[in-house]
């Protein structure tokens, strides 16, 4: 108790002494590393299971998000993606119909336009739909040249007024405003975003509440181990850090479970939904998590496996006093 | 080292364990605590190393009012304190040396400085040859020396003891005591409660007697 070190080296020692302390926490952080894996590896079934229970729980709002990802709906494209549709007359010809583009492409409000000729719309119209057999039999051309225009602003008033002055050009039969479809797909975006994040919040509580029920376990199998370093000194801290180790390597595997079941999902999938895409001479692959995503998934689960484990640790601490 | 003013202990407001304790123990000093069984000699060990506060009165052991200390303190003041328990409170699942080496790695010793001195506590019990076994292969007089060991091992200023000889034969218990007597020879300040009178006759120290909570009597060592 009389541990002062004499003062004219008190400050090296006072030096030396953090230091090794330092080195001595490092080496206790790792030391709690390898422990925590080893008794990890030790119990090899329960804790798989518990890791995959995790899996499921973060797969199911990773494989939403990356659904609507897929879906394009969560593109900031879609706000470009607001264009109008300039039907011209029937009798318009095709050099009519460049004049009256250039005089479209000649408003203020207008970013680009794209002319599509009467047969050009014809063969997007059959390869969309793959119906070149019912098409073939038609003797004209039913469809008008189009010029698809892109507004500067895809406000819908603007957009009103645009379209407005657009049909009073000469030539011009009727003009389409997509703005309908846009604003469903907008409502049908934030729906699912919200789904998302809801199931995101949901299923990451659940992540806390299983590696948390499984670190109360593990905290109450040690309890005669933690009574006793507490009863020789030990700190809060020294007697937490195994357990926030576990936690994160539940974290960490679930982790990997779900990434790997992700691909796995992604490979049954994909056959099916190419060849449907092909079916309708589209190409279309199911979306991966790319190694940004990745990762995200992997701290975010560690992160909720590290956390579970200090809420179930503290819960616990408290109610264990040495005898 | 260790001084009660006036001090009682009330658990649940009623059963009154400990009532207007007063002694004090100096530094260096080997002292036994006895009384029946009841008489709250566990309850005055208890307070000293901080798993209790008093109700009444002053517990101050080198330096620390115990009861101001903050819980975040709690374990550091644990730290200069060695305490063998009558059950061992030994852990099972590591070896011998892992169970001695325990309180330096909770202070984080290196570890080769570690290994030293676990090995030299080892000796001093004389069980160095045992530093591999799981204290469940030990017997009851081994494990008590390995418990020694563990307290002994990062050299506190102050040794507590509760019945260390409780379950033992007289030639083990006379054993355990010899080695209290060492670490006090070397500077240690040693209290142990036992109620083993005979042999605590045959060693002359300074006695503390506990009659239903109350100190009853304090022979000096002759």
């Amino acid at each position: 108790m009389s541990q002062t070190p004499p003062s004219r080296r008190g400050a090296r020692s006072h030096k030396t002494r953090l230091s090794s302390r330092l080195r001595a926490w490092a080496r206790h952080h790792r030391a709690m590393l390898v422990d925590s894996a080893w008794r990890l590896v030790r119990h090899p079934l329960g804790n798989l299971l518990t890791m995959l229970a995790i899996a499921i729980a973060l797969v199911l709002p990773a494989a939403l998000w990356l659904t609507l990802d897929s879906a394009r709906l969560l593109d900031a494209e879609l706000e470009e993606s607001a264009t109008l549709t300039v039907y011209l007359a029937q009798e318009v010809d095709d050099v009519q119909a460049g004049r009256i583009e250039q005089a479209v492409q000649a408003q203020p409000e207008v970013a680009a336009t794209r002319l599509i000729s009467a047969a050009e719309g014809m063969a997007e119209f059959q390869q969309a739909l793959g119906l070149d057999d019912a098409l073939v039999g038609l003797a004209d051309n039913p469809l008008p040249a189009s010029i698809v225009v892109h507004p500067t602003s895809p406000e819908p008033a603007a957009m009103q007024q645009l379209s407005q002055v657009l049909g009073e050009m000469s030539g011009v039969d009727d003009v389409r405003l997509d703005l309908a479809w846009i604003e469903r797909l907008r409502h049908l975006a934030e729906l699912g975003r919200r789904l998302a994040l809801a199931l995101a919040v949901l299923f990451g509580l659940g992540v806390l509440l299983v590696v948390g029920n499984t670190i109360r376990l593990a905290v109450e199998s040690r309890r005669r181990e933690i009574e006793v370093v507490m009863l020789i000194g030990a700190t809060h801290a020294f007697v937490r850090r195994p357990f926030l180790y576990s936690g994160a390597w539940y974290g960490v595997g679930g982790g990997l479970l779900a990434l790997g079941l992700l691909t796995l999902g992604n490979h049954w999938l994909s056959l099916p939904v190419s060849a449907l895409a092909a079916s309708y001479g589209a190409s279309f692959s199911l979306p991966q998590l790319d190694l940004a995503g990745s990762t995200i998934l992997l701290s975010c689960s560690t992160l909720l496996g590290w956390l579970g484990a200090w809420l179930a640790v503290g819960r616990h601490l408290s109610s264990i006093r040495p005898r | 080292m260790i001084a009660f003013e006036h001090v009682g202990k009330r658990y649940g407001g009623r059963f009154e364990a400990l009532a207007n304790i007063d002694f004090g123990v100096a530094r260096g000093e080997m002292v036994f605590l006895t009384g029946h069984s009841g008489a709250g000699k566990s309850s005055l060990l208890r307070l000293i190393m901080r798993l209790e506060r008093p109700s009444r009165g002053r517990v101050v052991v080198a330096g620390h009012d115990i009861a101001r200390l903050h819980a975040s303190q709690v374990p550091f003041y644990r730290r200069q304190i060695g305490v063998v328990f009558q059950d061992h409170q030994l852990l099972f699942d590591r070896s011998v040396f892992h169970n001695v080496a325990l309180p330096l790695v909770i202070q984080g010793v290196e570890p080769r400085e570690s290994a030293r001195r676990v090995r030299a506590a080892l000796d001093k019990v004389g069980l160095l040859h045992r530093e591999k076994a799981l204290p469940i292969e030990l017997s009851g007089g081994e494990q008590q020396r390995i418990g020694i060991a563990r307290a002994v091992v990062n050299k506190p200023a102050l040794l507590l003891a509760d019945e260390p000889t409780g379950n033992l034969d007289p030639q083990l218990s006379a054993d355990i005591m010899a080695l209290f007597e060492d670490f006090n020879r070397i500077g240690t300040t040693v209290m142990i409660a036992s109620h083993d009178l005979a042999l605590i006759a045959r060693l002359h120290h300074r006695t503390l007697r506990l009659r239903d909570g109350r100190l009853v009597a304090d022979e000096r060592a002759p």
